[in-house]
């Protein structure tokens, strides 16, 4: 795939413009929305968590985190439909197509970031000197998206409302580890039900990089690097098999 | 020394009798047991071999198995069976212009075209001018591809398509478009491609170019290579058998 890096890097440039391209605020806006939505769930939730520390940040950093997964998984799950004749008129490794959707999404996400270090500043006071390792925590995760992706976009191909279900189960899923919510109200029995979700782990890990300045403890890195890995493995391996009809269902 | 060489090639296609293009229908299906499928077996046992530098007509009633063939030699389609291998670098033109986008200019598709034909980044900035030029678009350059005419389009996406290089060219018929000046430059370009040595596979309806530019001809009827010789004779064999 590395041959192809120029067209992976001419598709990734051409789906970051067509996003940006005919919208008002264009680039703006996809800053501006992420904080719009913390700010209502903010202003919503701080009575009923005014005793959790820091809790407007820890919010903000959850809900980046979430909509980065929440974009790039949606953009790869159509990463193959949209784009079917370079999938019915011309050769090249399928794989391209969903990569350059989850880079052009990581792209915004990367973009995101920069703009919420001033903010965490400003509410800490203070910037955390782990931050720095933000990269390696977003790019596992970027991992584990592309091989989401790459299962979800294979579907797609087949099964043309999987993307009306994944919209539903990402709706769902934001509930199913501590991002609106600390984990500290949640009752004791459910915890470890929390604890399988390797999204509960991301999110610890984001949080302590970017606010508390703590290292990752080990379990939190054990789980996620071994789900992505996992993730990649599944996806790549679904996919090859699923994309050899591709041409014949697009 | 063979450029090509398809051995054993077979493909089915799956025609269900309902299609069912959601997870919800599936599920039915399954559970209402209303899975079944025809197969149409759209090529049979295909075996062939192309040289390098020679131009192969193929050609055969629609529904023969042409385009199947061709795309598959694309890899764009998978075989049931047998095996295709090929050597060099092989451009499929099905189509003019994968790729294109129409928000973007007409320059950055280029680009995007170029790299989709197989050609780096530095390849496509030398060959840049000549491409405009060929077109004859160099007053175009940055003007949004929507708002390209029908023409202009195909000139831009040929003239980048013929100076990509590859070794082997697949043509589907995509030179039956266009103006009486864009088919003469397309078939120059193909004298001169073949001048160079390249191996071409060209599908076509029309005898008239399969006779003036294939030396060998590749009769397919009912997914089966009928015949396979001289353009001459394989085009007497193709009209025997429609009558």
């Amino acid at each position: 795939m590395f041959e192809y890096r120029e067209l992976i890097r001419n598709l990734t440039i051409a789906e970051l413009k067509n996003r940006y391209q005919n919208t008002s605020l264009g680039f703006l806006w996809s800053l501006l929305s992420p904080f719009l939505m913390a700010l209502v769930l903010w202003f919503v939730f701080k009575n009923l968590f005014k005793q959790e520390p820091n809790f407007a940040i820890n919010l903000i950093v959850g809900i980046m985190m979430w909509r980065f997964f929440a974009t790039a998984t949606s953009a790869c799950l159509q990463g193959i439909v949209s784009k079917p004749n370079l999938v019915t008129k011309v050769y090249l490794p399928r794989q391209i197509l969903v990569l350059s959707s989850a880079l052009s999404a990581l792209i915004g996400s990367l973009l995101e970031f920069v703009v919420l270090i001033p903010i965490i500043y400003f509410l800490l006071g203070y910037l955390p000197w782990t931050i720095i390792l933000y990269p390696f925590i977003h790019f596992i995760f970027f991992l584990a998206i592309y091989g989401l992706g790459l299962l979800l976009s294979s579907f797609y191909v087949y099964f043309r409302d999987l993307s009306q279900i994944w919209e539903v189960l990402i709706s769902i899923l934001i509930y199913c580890s501590p991002i609106i919510y600390p984990i500290s109200v949640v009752p004791a029995y459910l915890v470890k039900y929390y604890m399988l979700n390797p999204i509960t782990h991301f999110v610890f890990i984001y949080r302590d990089l970017m606010i508390n300045g703590q290292l990752p403890s080990l379990t939190n890195l054990v789980v996620v690097v071994l789900f992505a890995l996992i993730m990649l493995l599944i996806g790549n391996l679904v996919f090859s098999k699923l994309q050899r009809r591709f041409a014949e269902e697009i | 020394m063979t450029a090509i060489v398809v051995e054993n090639i077979s493909k089915k296609f799956r025609i269900p009798h309902e299609k069912k293009r959601t997870l919800f229908h599936n599920l039915i299906g399954i559970i209402k047991r209303q899975m079944s499928y025809e197969e149409f077996w759209a090529l049979k046992d295909i075996n062939f071999e192309i040289k390098a530098g020679e131009t192969l007509g193929i050609i055969g009633k629609n529904g023969s198995g042409k385009s199947t063939l061709l795309k598959i030699l694309a890899r764009v389609l998978y075989p049931d069976t047998g095996t295709v291998s090929q050597e060099g670098k092989v451009a499929s033109f099905l189509e003019l212009g994968v790729g294109f986008q129409s928000e973007l200019t007409a320059e950055e598709n280029v680009y995007i075209y170029g790299s989709i034909l197989g050609m780096t980044r530095s390849e496509v900035l030398q060959k840049y001018d000549q491409i405009f030029d060929f077109a004859e678009l160099n007053n175009f350059k940055n003007m949004k591809l929507k708002n390209y005419s029908s023409g202009m389009y195909l000139r831009l996406a040929f003239a980048t398509a013929i100076h990509a290089n590859p070794d082997t060219m697949l043509i589907d018929e995509v030179f039956a478009v266009g103006d009486t000046a864009f088919q003469k430059k397309c078939s120059d370009k193909i004298t001169e491609f073949q001048n160079q040595g390249k191996t071409i596979v060209f599908v076509s309806h029309s005898m008239e170019s399969v006779k003036q530019i294939c030396q060998r001809t590749l009769l397919l009827s009912g997914g089966k290579i009928v015949s396979l010789g001289p353009t001459e004779n394989v085009i007497k064999k193709y009209m025997e058998i429609s009558q």
